[in-house]
Protein backbone atom coordinates (compact mmCIF):
# COMPACT_ATOMS: atom_id res chain seq x y z
CA UNK A 1 0.00 0.00 0.00
CA UNK A 2 3.07 2.63 1.05
CA UNK A 3 4.56 1.59 -2.21
CA UNK A 4 1.31 2.16 -4.25
CA UNK A 5 1.02 5.61 -2.31
CA UNK A 6 4.32 6.29 -3.55
CA UNK A 7 4.17 5.59 -6.73
CA UNK A 8 0.97 7.44 -7.36
CA UNK A 9 2.98 10.54 -6.06
CA UNK A 10 5.55 10.48 -7.83
CA UNK A 11 3.80 9.89 -11.05
CA UNK A 12 3.43 14.07 -12.26
CA UNK A 13 7.40 13.78 -11.99
CA UNK A 14 7.52 11.82 -14.54
CA UNK A 15 4.86 13.36 -16.30
CA UNK A 16 7.11 16.52 -15.92
CA UNK A 17 9.93 14.36 -17.57
CA UNK A 18 8.06 13.40 -20.21
CA UNK A 19 7.09 16.56 -21.32
CA UNK A 20 10.05 18.63 -20.11
CA UNK A 21 11.21 18.31 -24.23
CA UNK A 22 7.91 19.94 -25.76
CA UNK A 23 7.46 22.48 -22.38
CA UNK A 24 7.27 26.17 -23.13
CA UNK A 25 8.25 27.53 -20.36
CA UNK A 26 10.53 24.82 -19.05
CA UNK A 27 11.28 26.07 -15.60
CA UNK A 28 8.24 27.72 -15.09
CA UNK A 29 6.46 23.99 -15.58
CA UNK A 30 8.87 22.64 -13.42
CA UNK A 31 8.80 24.96 -10.70
CA UNK A 32 4.82 24.91 -10.79
CA UNK A 33 4.82 20.68 -10.89
CA UNK A 34 7.28 20.79 -7.81
CA UNK A 35 5.69 23.47 -6.37
CA UNK A 36 1.95 22.17 -6.60
CA UNK A 37 3.34 18.79 -5.66
CA UNK A 38 4.85 19.62 -1.94
CA UNK A 39 1.42 22.07 -1.37
CA UNK A 40 -1.13 19.43 -2.24
CA UNK A 41 1.10 16.49 -0.64
CA UNK A 42 1.47 18.92 2.57
CA UNK A 43 -2.08 19.45 2.28
CA UNK A 44 -2.90 15.32 1.97
CA UNK A 45 -0.08 14.62 5.17
CA UNK A 46 -2.77 16.25 7.49
CA UNK A 47 -5.50 14.23 6.17
CA UNK A 48 -5.09 11.33 8.01
CA UNK A 49 -5.24 12.84 11.42
CA UNK A 50 -8.32 14.80 10.53
CA UNK A 51 -9.78 11.73 9.48
CA UNK A 52 -9.68 9.78 12.70
CA UNK A 53 -11.10 12.31 14.48
CA UNK A 54 -13.65 13.21 12.45
CA UNK A 55 -15.11 9.87 10.89
CA UNK A 56 -13.24 7.36 13.00
CA UNK A 57 -11.00 5.88 10.00
CA UNK A 58 -7.09 5.34 10.75
CA UNK A 59 -4.40 6.38 8.34
CA UNK A 60 -2.29 7.42 10.49
CA UNK A 61 0.81 4.88 9.24
CA UNK A 62 0.81 6.27 5.83
CA UNK A 63 1.35 10.29 7.28
CA UNK A 64 5.19 10.19 7.71
CA UNK A 65 5.38 8.83 4.00
CA UNK A 66 2.70 11.22 2.61
CA UNK A 67 5.20 13.91 4.29
CA UNK A 68 8.39 12.81 3.28
CA UNK A 69 7.09 12.70 -0.76
CA UNK A 70 5.84 16.11 0.12
CA UNK A 71 9.77 17.01 1.21
CA UNK A 72 10.77 15.10 -1.62
CA UNK A 73 8.84 17.96 -4.22
CA UNK A 74 9.79 20.92 -2.12
CA UNK A 75 13.68 19.63 -2.26
CA UNK A 76 13.07 19.05 -5.81
CA UNK A 77 11.20 22.47 -6.15
CA UNK A 78 14.53 23.81 -4.20
CA UNK A 79 16.88 22.51 -6.73
CA UNK A 80 14.45 24.05 -9.68
CA UNK A 81 15.27 27.52 -7.64
CA UNK A 82 19.04 26.87 -7.07
CA UNK A 83 20.07 25.05 -10.24
CA UNK A 84 18.18 26.57 -13.25
CA UNK A 85 16.80 29.58 -11.78
CA UNK A 86 19.34 30.93 -10.31
CA UNK A 87 22.13 28.90 -12.16
CA UNK A 88 24.47 28.07 -9.28
CA UNK A 89 25.29 31.89 -8.70
CA UNK A 90 25.44 31.89 -5.23
CA UNK A 91 25.44 36.10 -4.92
CA UNK A 92 21.67 36.29 -6.59
CA UNK A 93 20.33 33.28 -4.49
CA UNK A 94 21.54 34.65 -1.22
CA UNK A 95 20.32 38.25 -2.16
CA UNK A 96 17.34 36.68 -3.86
CA UNK A 97 16.42 34.77 -0.02
CA UNK A 98 17.30 37.86 1.98
CA UNK A 99 15.12 40.60 -0.59
CA UNK A 100 12.30 38.75 -1.91
CA UNK A 101 9.51 38.24 0.88
CA UNK A 102 8.62 35.42 -1.35
CA UNK A 103 11.29 33.52 -1.59
CA UNK A 104 12.47 33.99 2.21
CA UNK A 105 8.75 32.40 3.05
CA UNK A 106 9.76 29.57 0.87
CA UNK A 107 12.92 29.15 2.49
CA UNK A 108 11.78 28.72 5.93
CA UNK A 109 9.29 26.55 4.68
CA UNK A 110 11.59 24.63 3.41
CA UNK A 111 13.44 24.15 6.42
CA UNK A 112 10.58 23.32 8.48
CA UNK A 113 10.18 20.46 5.95
CA UNK A 114 14.06 19.82 5.87
CA UNK A 115 14.05 19.71 9.96
CA UNK A 116 10.80 17.23 9.91
CA UNK A 117 12.39 15.05 7.76
CA UNK A 118 15.63 14.29 9.35
CA UNK A 119 13.74 13.53 12.52
CA UNK A 120 11.11 11.59 10.93
CA UNK A 121 12.97 8.13 11.77
CA UNK A 122 12.34 6.58 14.84
CA UNK A 123 14.90 7.46 17.07
CA UNK A 124 14.54 10.91 16.12
CA UNK A 125 10.77 11.19 16.21
CA UNK A 126 10.43 10.01 20.00
CA UNK A 127 12.64 13.08 20.80
CA UNK A 128 11.73 16.03 18.29
CA UNK A 129 8.26 14.75 17.63
CA UNK A 130 6.46 17.87 19.66
CA UNK A 131 8.54 20.29 17.17
CA UNK A 132 6.50 18.41 14.46
CA UNK A 133 3.60 20.82 15.07
CA UNK A 134 5.72 23.41 12.91
CA UNK A 135 4.09 21.62 9.96
CA UNK A 136 1.62 24.28 10.15
CA UNK A 137 3.59 27.07 10.21
CA UNK A 138 5.09 25.38 7.26
CA UNK A 139 1.81 25.26 5.55
CA UNK A 140 0.90 28.80 6.09
CA UNK A 141 4.16 29.64 4.85
CA UNK A 142 3.87 27.63 1.83
CA UNK A 143 0.33 28.72 1.41
CA UNK A 144 1.82 32.44 1.28
CA UNK A 145 4.54 31.67 -0.99
CA UNK A 146 2.23 30.30 -3.61
CA UNK A 147 0.00 33.31 -3.33
CA UNK A 148 2.64 35.76 -3.77
CA UNK A 149 4.22 33.60 -6.46
CA UNK A 150 2.04 34.00 -8.68
CA UNK A 151 0.81 38.18 -10.73
CA UNK A 152 -2.78 37.34 -8.97
CA UNK A 153 -3.99 34.44 -7.35
CA UNK A 154 -6.33 32.35 -9.29
CA UNK A 155 -8.50 29.16 -8.74
CA UNK A 156 -5.90 26.96 -7.49
CA UNK A 157 -4.53 29.22 -4.67
CA UNK A 158 -7.82 30.07 -3.50
CA UNK A 159 -8.75 26.44 -3.37
CA UNK A 160 -5.48 25.33 -1.66
CA UNK A 161 -6.40 28.10 1.28
CA UNK A 162 -9.53 26.92 1.38
CA UNK A 163 -8.72 23.51 2.06
CA UNK A 164 -5.67 24.59 4.20
CA UNK A 165 -8.21 26.31 6.10
CA UNK A 166 -10.46 24.10 6.74
CA UNK A 167 -7.71 20.92 8.26
CA UNK A 168 -6.55 23.91 10.15
CA UNK A 169 -10.11 25.04 11.38
CA UNK A 170 -10.88 21.35 12.31
CA UNK A 171 -7.64 21.36 14.54
CA UNK A 172 -8.65 24.17 16.18
CA UNK A 173 -12.01 23.04 16.99
CA UNK A 174 -10.85 20.12 18.17
CA UNK A 175 -8.50 20.89 20.47
CA UNK A 176 -11.15 23.95 21.70
CA UNK A 177 -13.47 20.86 22.40
CA UNK A 178 -10.75 18.97 24.45
CA UNK A 179 -10.40 21.99 26.64
CA UNK A 180 -13.99 22.14 27.72
CA UNK A 181 -14.02 18.91 28.42
CA UNK A 182 -10.94 19.09 30.66
CA UNK B 1 -0.53 35.37 -68.07
CA UNK B 2 -2.85 35.51 -64.88
CA UNK B 3 -1.39 34.11 -61.22
CA UNK B 4 -4.35 32.77 -59.13
CA UNK B 5 -2.55 34.34 -55.77
CA UNK B 6 -2.31 31.37 -52.91
CA UNK B 7 -5.15 32.99 -51.03
CA UNK B 8 -7.34 32.57 -53.48
CA UNK B 9 -6.68 29.25 -54.42
CA UNK B 10 -6.69 28.18 -50.93
CA UNK B 11 -9.92 29.78 -50.85
CA UNK B 12 -10.89 28.33 -53.75
CA UNK B 13 -10.03 24.12 -52.89
CA UNK B 14 -11.92 24.82 -49.67
CA UNK B 15 -15.12 26.27 -51.71
CA UNK B 16 -14.60 23.19 -53.96
CA UNK B 17 -15.08 20.84 -51.12
CA UNK B 18 -17.87 22.84 -49.43
CA UNK B 19 -19.64 21.70 -52.42
CA UNK B 20 -18.35 18.17 -52.23
CA UNK B 21 -19.56 17.70 -48.87
CA UNK B 22 -22.92 19.23 -49.44
CA UNK B 23 -23.70 16.50 -51.66
CA UNK B 24 -23.25 13.86 -48.89
CA UNK B 25 -24.38 15.34 -45.79
CA UNK B 26 -25.06 18.46 -44.05
CA UNK B 27 -22.88 17.58 -40.92
CA UNK B 28 -19.75 16.22 -43.20
CA UNK B 29 -20.55 20.51 -44.30
CA UNK B 30 -21.06 22.22 -40.92
CA UNK B 31 -17.37 19.94 -40.42
CA UNK B 32 -15.94 21.64 -43.50
CA UNK B 33 -17.22 25.11 -41.96
CA UNK B 34 -15.08 24.65 -39.21
CA UNK B 35 -11.62 23.33 -40.25
CA UNK B 36 -11.86 26.53 -43.11
CA UNK B 37 -8.46 28.23 -41.85
CA UNK B 38 -9.31 31.40 -40.00
CA UNK B 39 -5.90 33.06 -40.51
CA UNK B 40 -5.51 34.05 -43.69
CA UNK B 41 -2.16 34.43 -45.44
CA UNK B 42 -0.65 37.94 -45.44
CA UNK B 43 0.98 40.02 -47.78
CA UNK B 44 3.15 42.08 -46.44
CA UNK B 45 7.29 43.67 -46.51
CA UNK B 46 9.46 41.04 -44.86
CA UNK B 47 11.43 42.32 -41.96
CA UNK B 48 15.30 42.37 -42.75
CA UNK B 49 16.05 41.24 -39.27
CA UNK B 50 19.18 43.22 -38.70
CA UNK B 51 19.97 42.18 -35.06
CA UNK B 52 19.45 38.83 -36.24
CA UNK B 53 16.77 37.55 -34.26
CA UNK B 54 15.66 33.67 -33.76
CA UNK B 55 11.78 33.62 -33.48
CA UNK B 56 10.46 31.41 -30.95
CA UNK B 57 7.97 28.92 -33.11
CA UNK B 58 4.17 29.75 -33.90
CA UNK B 59 3.20 26.77 -31.44
CA UNK B 60 5.21 28.43 -28.72
CA UNK B 61 4.07 32.13 -29.05
CA UNK B 62 0.08 30.91 -29.54
CA UNK B 63 0.29 28.52 -27.17
CA UNK B 64 1.54 30.93 -23.95
CA UNK B 65 -0.34 33.73 -23.59
CA UNK B 66 -1.44 36.23 -20.83
CA UNK B 67 -5.04 36.99 -21.63
CA UNK B 68 -7.01 37.33 -18.47
CA UNK B 69 -10.61 38.46 -20.15
CA UNK B 70 -10.57 34.71 -20.59
CA UNK B 71 -8.49 33.34 -17.57
CA UNK B 72 -5.43 33.91 -15.28
CA UNK B 73 -4.07 30.45 -17.08
CA UNK B 74 -1.52 30.85 -20.04
CA UNK B 75 -2.80 27.64 -22.39
CA UNK B 76 -6.33 28.12 -21.14
CA UNK B 77 -7.63 30.86 -23.31
CA UNK B 78 -6.30 29.45 -26.49
CA UNK B 79 -9.40 27.26 -26.45
CA UNK B 80 -11.18 29.72 -24.81
CA UNK B 81 -10.90 32.80 -27.13
CA UNK B 82 -12.12 30.48 -30.43
CA UNK B 83 -15.58 31.66 -29.78
CA UNK B 84 -14.37 35.09 -30.20
CA UNK B 85 -16.35 36.83 -32.72
CA UNK B 86 -13.52 39.09 -34.56
CA UNK B 87 -15.23 40.24 -37.69
CA UNK B 88 -16.31 42.55 -38.03
CA UNK B 89 -14.38 44.47 -35.72
CA UNK B 90 -14.56 48.63 -35.59
CA UNK B 91 -11.92 50.23 -33.41
CA UNK B 92 -13.05 54.01 -32.40
CA UNK B 93 -10.25 56.70 -32.25
CA UNK B 94 -11.60 59.89 -30.31
CA UNK B 95 -9.94 62.50 -27.85
CA UNK B 96 -7.64 65.14 -28.91
CA UNK B 97 -7.92 64.30 -33.20
CA UNK B 98 -9.06 66.33 -35.82
CA UNK B 99 -11.87 64.03 -36.44
CA UNK B 100 -13.42 61.67 -33.88
CA UNK B 101 -14.48 58.37 -36.23
CA UNK B 102 -14.90 54.69 -36.30
CA UNK B 103 -12.94 51.89 -38.86
CA UNK B 104 -13.45 48.75 -39.73
CA UNK B 105 -9.53 46.52 -39.53
CA UNK B 106 -9.58 45.65 -42.46
CA UNK B 107 -10.17 49.36 -43.62
CA UNK B 108 -7.51 50.39 -41.36
CA UNK B 109 -5.06 47.47 -42.96
CA UNK B 110 -5.65 48.82 -46.05
CA UNK B 111 -5.36 52.41 -45.12
CA UNK B 112 -1.90 52.04 -43.57
CA UNK B 113 0.10 48.54 -45.54
CA UNK B 114 1.76 45.97 -44.00
CA UNK B 115 5.30 45.03 -42.50
CA UNK B 116 6.79 42.37 -41.08
CA UNK B 117 8.83 43.55 -37.74
CA UNK B 118 10.29 40.53 -35.71
CA UNK B 119 11.11 41.63 -31.89
CA UNK B 120 11.74 40.55 -28.66
CA UNK B 121 8.69 40.16 -26.48
CA UNK B 122 9.54 40.35 -22.69
CA UNK B 123 6.68 39.73 -20.27
CA UNK B 124 7.49 41.76 -16.33
CA UNK B 125 7.07 37.82 -15.14
CA UNK B 126 10.48 37.08 -16.10
CA UNK B 127 9.69 35.25 -19.51
CA UNK B 128 10.56 36.18 -22.88
CA UNK B 129 10.29 35.23 -26.68
CA UNK B 130 10.74 36.52 -30.53
CA UNK B 131 7.93 36.99 -32.65
CA UNK B 132 7.65 37.79 -35.99
CA UNK B 133 4.57 40.44 -36.09
CA UNK B 134 3.00 41.72 -39.26
CA UNK B 135 1.23 45.08 -38.73
CA UNK B 136 2.44 48.52 -39.26
CA UNK B 137 3.87 51.15 -37.32
CA UNK B 138 1.47 53.55 -35.38
CA UNK B 139 2.62 56.74 -35.76
CA UNK B 140 1.00 56.04 -39.79
CA UNK B 141 -2.00 55.96 -37.89
CA UNK B 142 -1.29 58.93 -36.00
CA UNK B 143 -0.37 61.07 -38.67
CA UNK B 144 -3.54 59.97 -40.48
CA UNK B 145 -5.78 60.92 -37.06
CA UNK B 146 -3.66 64.47 -36.87
CA UNK B 147 -3.93 64.81 -32.96
CA UNK B 148 -4.09 68.51 -31.73
CA UNK B 149 -1.96 70.25 -29.40
CA UNK B 150 -3.42 68.71 -26.33
CA UNK B 151 -2.67 65.38 -27.20
CA UNK B 152 -0.12 64.38 -24.83
CA UNK B 153 -0.93 60.73 -23.97
CA UNK B 154 -2.05 58.01 -26.07
CA UNK B 155 -4.51 55.63 -24.62
CA UNK B 156 -5.63 52.41 -25.44
CA UNK B 157 -8.84 50.31 -24.11
CA UNK B 158 -9.57 46.46 -24.97
CA UNK B 159 -13.17 45.42 -26.20
CA UNK B 160 -15.24 45.59 -23.38
CA UNK B 161 -18.02 43.10 -24.31
CA UNK B 162 -18.65 40.57 -21.35
CA UNK B 163 -20.57 38.04 -23.87
CA UNK B 164 -17.41 37.81 -25.15
CA UNK B 165 -14.90 37.62 -22.38
CA UNK B 166 -15.70 35.64 -19.35
CA UNK B 167 -13.87 37.27 -17.13
CA UNK B 168 -15.85 40.93 -17.98
CA UNK B 169 -19.15 39.21 -16.58
CA UNK B 170 -17.28 38.57 -12.76
CA UNK B 171 -17.96 42.05 -11.67
CA UNK B 172 -16.36 42.26 -8.19
CA UNK B 173 -14.41 38.99 -8.74
CA UNK B 174 -13.31 39.73 -11.75
CA UNK B 175 -9.41 38.53 -12.11
CA UNK B 176 -8.15 42.37 -13.03
CA UNK B 177 -10.33 45.46 -13.86
CA UNK B 178 -12.11 45.90 -16.76
CA UNK B 179 -11.70 46.88 -19.30
CA UNK B 180 -8.24 46.63 -19.56
CA UNK B 181 -6.56 50.27 -20.63
CA UNK B 182 -2.91 50.80 -21.36
CA UNK B 183 -1.27 54.24 -22.73
CA UNK B 184 2.03 55.70 -24.18
CA UNK B 185 3.26 59.20 -23.70
CA UNK B 186 2.76 60.50 -27.24
CA UNK B 187 6.47 60.81 -28.58
CA UNK B 188 6.75 56.82 -27.13
CA UNK B 189 3.36 56.29 -29.44
CA UNK B 190 5.07 58.19 -32.33
CA UNK B 191 8.42 56.02 -31.89
CA UNK B 192 8.88 54.51 -35.19
CA UNK B 193 9.28 50.87 -33.18
CA UNK B 194 5.89 51.58 -31.55
CA UNK B 195 3.96 48.98 -33.65
CA UNK B 196 0.16 48.12 -34.45
CA UNK B 197 -0.21 43.84 -35.17
CA UNK B 198 -2.10 42.21 -37.02
CA UNK B 199 -1.02 39.40 -37.76
CA UNK B 200 2.46 37.20 -36.73
CA UNK B 201 3.83 34.99 -38.71
CA UNK B 202 2.40 35.88 -41.65
CA UNK B 203 -1.17 34.81 -40.81
CA UNK B 204 -3.92 36.90 -38.90
CA UNK B 205 -3.39 37.17 -35.32
CA UNK B 206 -4.59 34.23 -33.34
CA UNK B 207 -7.82 34.83 -31.36
CA UNK B 208 -5.59 34.16 -28.10
CA UNK B 209 -2.63 36.37 -29.24
CA UNK B 210 -5.47 39.63 -29.52
CA UNK B 211 -7.09 39.17 -32.47
CA UNK B 212 -7.98 40.91 -34.57
CA UNK B 213 -5.63 44.26 -33.55
CA UNK B 214 -3.12 44.61 -30.77
CA UNK B 215 -0.56 46.65 -29.62
CA UNK B 216 3.13 45.74 -29.32
CA UNK B 217 5.96 48.12 -27.80
CA UNK B 218 8.79 45.80 -27.64
CA UNK B 219 11.13 47.71 -25.52
CA UNK B 220 8.29 47.86 -22.52
CA UNK B 221 7.12 44.68 -20.39
CA UNK B 222 4.15 42.84 -22.24
CA UNK B 223 1.84 43.84 -20.28
CA UNK B 224 2.08 47.19 -22.25
CA UNK B 225 0.88 45.45 -25.63
CA UNK B 226 -2.51 45.73 -25.26
CA UNK B 227 -4.85 42.96 -27.02
CA UNK B 228 -8.02 43.21 -28.78
CA UNK B 229 -8.11 46.85 -28.83
CA UNK B 230 -11.31 48.65 -29.06
CA UNK B 231 -10.68 52.03 -28.68
CA UNK B 232 -7.54 54.82 -29.42
CA UNK B 233 -8.00 57.76 -27.96
CA UNK B 234 -5.37 60.69 -27.98
CA UNK B 235 -5.47 62.67 -23.84
CA UNK B 236 -4.33 65.29 -22.09
CA UNK B 237 -3.66 63.86 -19.06
CA UNK B 238 -1.47 60.53 -18.52
CA UNK B 239 -4.29 57.03 -18.46
CA UNK B 240 -4.17 55.22 -15.52
CA UNK B 241 -3.41 51.85 -17.09
CA UNK B 242 -5.02 48.42 -15.41
CA UNK B 243 -1.84 47.34 -13.46
CA UNK B 244 -0.89 50.11 -11.96
CA UNK B 245 -4.38 50.94 -10.88
CA UNK B 246 -4.31 47.15 -9.65
CA UNK B 247 -1.26 47.95 -7.46
CA UNK B 248 0.87 50.83 -8.36
CA UNK B 249 3.95 49.44 -5.69
CA UNK B 250 4.45 46.88 -8.47
CA UNK B 251 3.25 48.14 -11.67
CA UNK B 252 3.95 51.81 -13.10
CA UNK B 253 3.24 53.42 -16.39
CA UNK B 254 6.34 53.32 -17.69
CA UNK B 255 7.02 49.59 -17.91
CA UNK B 256 10.22 50.33 -19.53
CA UNK B 257 12.03 46.62 -19.82
CA UNK B 258 15.20 47.44 -17.07
CA UNK B 259 17.43 44.64 -15.63
CA UNK B 260 18.42 47.05 -12.97
CA UNK B 261 15.32 47.85 -11.67
CA UNK B 262 13.78 44.33 -9.79
CA UNK B 263 9.80 43.63 -9.46
CA UNK B 264 9.14 43.82 -6.32
CA UNK B 265 8.75 40.30 -5.77
CA UNK B 266 11.28 38.81 -8.08
CA UNK B 267 14.70 40.13 -9.90
CA UNK B 268 14.56 41.31 -13.66
CA UNK B 269 17.84 40.73 -14.29
CA UNK B 270 17.56 37.80 -16.12
CA UNK B 271 14.89 36.20 -18.25
CA UNK B 272 13.19 32.42 -19.46
CA UNK B 273 13.13 32.13 -23.21
CA UNK B 274 10.32 29.94 -24.14
CA UNK B 275 11.29 26.71 -25.31
CA UNK B 276 15.24 26.65 -23.05
CA UNK B 277 16.00 25.38 -20.41
CA UNK B 278 18.36 28.07 -19.65
CA UNK B 279 18.38 31.76 -19.03
CA UNK B 280 19.60 34.60 -20.42
CA UNK B 281 20.43 38.36 -19.56
CA UNK B 282 18.07 40.51 -19.65
CA UNK B 283 18.73 43.79 -22.05
CA UNK B 284 18.29 47.47 -21.14
CA UNK B 285 15.06 48.32 -22.74
CA UNK B 286 14.98 44.74 -23.83
CA UNK B 287 17.48 45.30 -26.61
CA UNK B 288 16.31 48.31 -27.97
CA UNK B 289 18.46 50.76 -25.73
CA UNK B 290 19.97 53.08 -28.39
CA UNK B 291 16.48 53.83 -30.35
CA UNK B 292 14.87 54.72 -27.35
CA UNK B 293 17.14 55.82 -24.73
CA UNK B 294 16.76 59.67 -25.46
CA UNK B 295 12.41 59.04 -24.98
CA UNK B 296 13.70 59.22 -20.91
CA UNK B 297 16.95 61.62 -20.86
CA UNK B 298 17.40 62.58 -17.33
CA UNK B 299 14.65 60.73 -16.12
CA UNK B 300 14.67 58.61 -13.28
CA UNK B 301 14.18 55.32 -14.34
CA UNK B 302 14.10 53.58 -10.50
CA UNK B 303 11.00 56.50 -10.02
CA UNK B 304 9.48 56.07 -13.29
CA UNK B 305 9.41 51.95 -13.15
Amino acid sequence: MKMLIVCLALLPLGYAYYTLESAIDPIKMLYTTTGVGAICLLLLSLVPSTCKRVCGVNFLRYRKSIGLLSFVYALLHGCVFIVLDSEFDVVTIVEKSLKKPFIYVGVIAFIILLFMAFTSFKKLFARFSTYHKAVYIALVLALLHSFWAQKVAGMFEYGIVAVGIVLLGERVWAWRKNFKID
Amino acid sequence: MHITPEVLFEARRHFLKLGAGALVSTTALSKLLASMPEEIQLSFTKDANPLNLTPNTFEQVSNYVNFYEFSTDKTAPVKMAQSMKTKPWNVGFFGEIKTEQMMEVNDIVAKFGLEERIYRFRCVEGWSMVVPWIGFPLYKLLDYLEPNAKAKYVKFTTRHEPAMFPDQQKGLFASIQHPYVEGLRMDEARHPLTFIAVGMYGKTLPKQNGAPIRLVVPWKYGFKSIKSIDLIECVEEEPKNTWQVMDAKEYGFYANVNPKVDHPRWTQARERVLGKLTKQETLMFNGYEKEVEHLYAGMDLRKFF
